[in-house]
């Protein structure tokens, strides 16, 4: 009687029939108008497809072999059992909970509703591909695993590495570094007990591997809810600092637990030196036989000094970044920033960016070292 | 034309589309040989007019010589076989496969060339990177869309510069000295390149870049931001003129003398006060002065997202502007400059934009609306993400007459 191409297409063209008629009678206007036509002619469209797939009867069975239509590919049941109906379930569900809750939840089971789509269809094509299930599973296989094999892969690494850094977030900082060792000791040994033992069965490996896998996403869960350990802000440098007025705990705080950032030596402006006899230079980079005691710094540039301390006491190099009138008019106070302070020896890098000329400015661009007297390095900012 | 006789004839030899696309393939070949022999390219890559830009010429030539012959060969062999063995309906041969013997050898003999190559070549990569004999250095901040210079304080080859100089697009530097440009950005990657001087090097933000300079006689080299840079990249041009050392005493002499303001109720002294008004937030001008006699002081980090905009103090000493795209010297003016003997190049480049040689409507296009001449990022309404900063010089609407007034108060900054 009727073939399951036809049936589809009716079940089409009554619902659009149907949805004709509400939004005919619910929506008004010329939207309304247009929407109906519109609609019934979806319904007229659906309606002939319907009637050429029972004329043809779907076109691939002849009408007069009535046993063929046992025997073909589009006749057999689907073999096994899908889970693809159930995932799509979730992901709609998912989707209409997550529309209302959290966009996280929508996204997901979009996601989730995307790949049932994709597997159901893929699984009820290839099904049907031949009268042979074995053939028609090598299909399915054959279309998907270059999709699922990669997408799988990609999941376990997500799951493992984000167990794995909430693991590393809730211990202290030194249990981590064991945690570390320990955890790559056990893979690296594991890999050399699968390559060793040949004779392992397939089962024994997959359950050690499980084993690990649930165990490490357990302790990541644990860990992810005990949440993560204190994490140690780096003081930030003030100007009180830099010029010396901040009180000694103040300053003792910052040398001890401020950052200090280093790079390439190349790129810096200029090697500022303070020499063991306490004489400030610069060594502007481009000329290293002149010692400089004033550099040009271009307007709005970002800039890097390097510091070397080759005086006996530890030293920090402060640059003065001028004093300016705030908004309403109120004198300002000088601002500065400085490195640490470093040993004999050492070296520090300081990066500074200037926007003002000197002359909006009541008091000098320079670099001093608070403690030594009577050196100076002037930047010009013209 | 006669159609029925056209087809007859192709008949006999190739198909119609095969003839245009070889007709095509002719075309650009020729164009493309008839290009490299344009006389007026200052920027041809072969013709080295300083001393570092010769070691890379000495070095790339037996390297474009050999690669040439190279690809001759190739290229004849692969043409003989291809018409040698052509179908002509012909069995098909004998298939072989591998021959160790022959396959060594081709593998031999292009190391052995690279090799021979990579000996000049490390000795000219080291030899352009020396910075022990540097004379002179200059800071070069690229932003978008023009460089800007900064010639620190100190000797500057024969020259000393009590004062930091600051200017944009044409960098000035002296003949026969090794000048080391401090390369940077304010915002993108650029990369600033004099082709007739030498190679090309990234202006890169937070990284600080040398480059030598060295010409080898006066005379106006010229070259392009060659790194992607957005909006106008194309629009972000350069040159470097070298100067006798007098000249060059001349020019920094030039650059540091007094700001004279203009005669009281000229236009230009008009100019004056509609420049403060509008330009003067972005724009410096040395030594302006208000009314009150303080400073005015330009504040080009509130507005502009780079930080900066061009020093207009002495504008009307440059022969280009916005990039170094638009002249400020007529065409006439400009032939004469450019052709101009290197004896007699430092007196003409000195007197700078004269009335008579000044190309007033592309200054005052400029002024009418900036972004109509070069494309910037500068629609007022859009702004949102750069905190209200403009990249480029927005359109100020400013009236006839304002721009008539700014126009006689320019051509006073020289
Ligand atoms: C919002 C900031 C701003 C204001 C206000 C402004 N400009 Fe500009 N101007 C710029 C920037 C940025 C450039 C560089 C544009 C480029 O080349 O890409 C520039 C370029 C120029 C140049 C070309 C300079 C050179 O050497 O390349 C001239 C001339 C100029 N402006 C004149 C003026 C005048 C006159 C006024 C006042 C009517 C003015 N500008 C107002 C930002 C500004
Ligand atoms: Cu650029």
């Amino acid at each position: 009687m009727f073939t399951t191409g036809s049936k589809l297409f009716l079940g089409a063209t009554a619902l659009s029939t149907v949805s004709a008629i509400v939004f005919g009678a619910s929506v008004g206007g010329s939207a309304g108008m247009l929407g109906t036509i519109g609609l019934i002619s979806v319904a007229v469209v659906f309606a002939f497809i319907a009637g050429i797939n029972l004329f043809t009867r779907d076109g691939n069975v002849s009408a007069t072999e009535a046993d063929v239509e046992r025997n073909t590919a589009a006749a057999q049941a689907g073999v096994g059992r899908s889970m693809w109906p159930l995932a799509a379930a979730l992901g709609s569900a998912g989707l209409v909970v997550g529309a209302v809750s959290k966009p996280v939840v929508f996204k997901v089971s979009f996601v989730i509703l995307l790949a049932a789509a994709a597997e159901w269809m893929v699984q009820g094509f290839s099904e049907r591909v031949s009268a042979d299930p074995k053939y028609n599973e090598g299909i399915r296989k054959r279309l998907l695993h270059p999709l699922e094999f990669p997408l799988l892969a990609a999941v376990g690494a997500i799951v493992f590495i984000y167990s794995f850094s909430r693991i590393m977030l809730n211990i202290d900082k030194d249990a981590g570094r064991w945690v570390f060792m320990v955890i790559g000791a056990i893979i690296t040994a594991a890999g050399f007990i699968f390559a060793a033992k040949r004779g392992m069965g397939k089962s024994t490996a997959a359950g050690i591997i499980t084993v690990g896998a649930l165990a490490l996403v357990g302790v990541g869960i644990a860990s992810a809810v005990s949440g993560q350990h204190p994490i140690e802000e780096h003081p930030e440098i003030t100007s009180a600092v830099c010029l010396g007025t901040a009180s000694e705990a103040q300053i003792e705080e910052i040398d001890t637990k401020a950052s200090q950032s280093v790079a390439a030596k190349s790129n810096v402006l200029a090697n500022v030196h303070l020499t063991s006899d306490e004489q400030l230079y610069a060594l502007n980079t481009g000329i290293g036989y002149v010692q400089y005691h004033e550099i040009m710094v271009p307007q709005s540039n970002t800039v890097h000094v390097m510091f070397h301390n080759d005086s006996a006491e530890p030293r920090r190099l402060t640059i003065h970044l001028g004093t300016f009138k705030a908004a309403d008019g109120t004198e300002g106070s000088e601002e500065a920033d400085c490195t640490t302070a470093v040993e004999k020896g050492g070296t520090a890098f300081l990066t500074f960016k200037i926007t003002k000329s000197q002359l909006a400015s009541t008091t000098p661009y320079r670099l001093t070292v608070p403690g030594v007297e009577d050196q100076e390095i002037k930047l010009l900012v013209p | 034309m006669d159609r029925s006789k056209e087809t007859v004839s192709t008949l006999g030899r190739m198909p119609s589309t095969r003839r245009h696309w070889s007709r095509a393939a002719l075309f650009t070949g020729v164009g493309l040989l008839l290009a490299g022999c344009a006389n007026n390219a200052p920027q041809d890559i072969f013709e080295p007019k300083g001393e570092n830009a010769k070691k890379i010429d000495t070095l790339q030539r037996p390297v474009f010589y050999i690669a040439g012959i190279v690809a001759l060969i190739v290229i004849g062999i692969v043409g003989y076989a291809m018409w040698k063995f052509r179908d002509r309906g012909q069995d098909i041969p004998e298939q072989s496969h591998g021959n160790p013997k022959l396959e060594i050898a081709l593998t031999i003999l292009p190391a052995i060339i690279l090799a021979a190559i990579s000996v000049p070549t490390v000795i000219s990569v080291f030899e352009l990177d020396k910075k022990t004999d540097t004379e002179c250095i200059i800071n070069v901040t690229g932003q978008q869309w023009w460089w800007e210079y900064d010639y620190a304080t100190g000797q500057c080859g024969d020259v000393k510069i009590d004062k930091p100089i600051v200017t944009a697009g044409e960098l000035v530097i002296p003949e026969k000295t090794n000048v080391l440009l401090r390369i940077t950005s304010r915002d993108v990657i650029h990369s600033y390149w004099i082709p007739a001087l030498n190679g090309k090097r990234d202006a890169v933000p937070g990284r600080l870049h040398t480059l030598r300079m060295q010409a080898d006689q006066p005379g106006i080299y010229t070259g392009q931001c060659t790194e992607f840079c957005g909006l106008s990249h194309a629009r972000m041009r350069q040159a470097a003129v070298a100067l006798t050392t007098s000249d060059f005493q001349q020019w920094v002499d030039n650059q540091l003398k007094e700001y004279v303001a203009p005669e009281a109720g000229s236009l230009a002294a008009e100019g004056e006060a509609v420049f403060t008004a509008n330009c003067s937030k972005c724009h410096q001008v040395n030594d302006l002065k208000n009314a009150d006699g303080s400073p005015v002081l330009s504040d080009p980090d509130l507005y502009v997202v780079s930080g900066v905009a061009p020093n207009l103090s002495h504008l009307m000493n440059r022969t280009a502007f916005a990039g170094w795209t638009f002249d400020l010297l007529t065409e006439e003016c400009r032939t004469a400059l450019w052709t101009a003997k290197p004896a007699d190049f430092g007196a003409m480049y000195l007197k700078g934009v004269t009335p008579e040689c000044f190309n007033e409507v592309a200054l005052r296009d400029w002024l009418r609306n900036p972004p109509a001449m070069k494309p910037m990022f500068v629609d007022p309404n859009n702004l949102s993400s750069t905190g209200g900063k403009y990249r480029g010089m927005p359109n100020l609407n400013l009236k006839p007459d304002q721009i008539d007034q700014l126009i006689a108060y320019l051509l006073g900054r020289n």
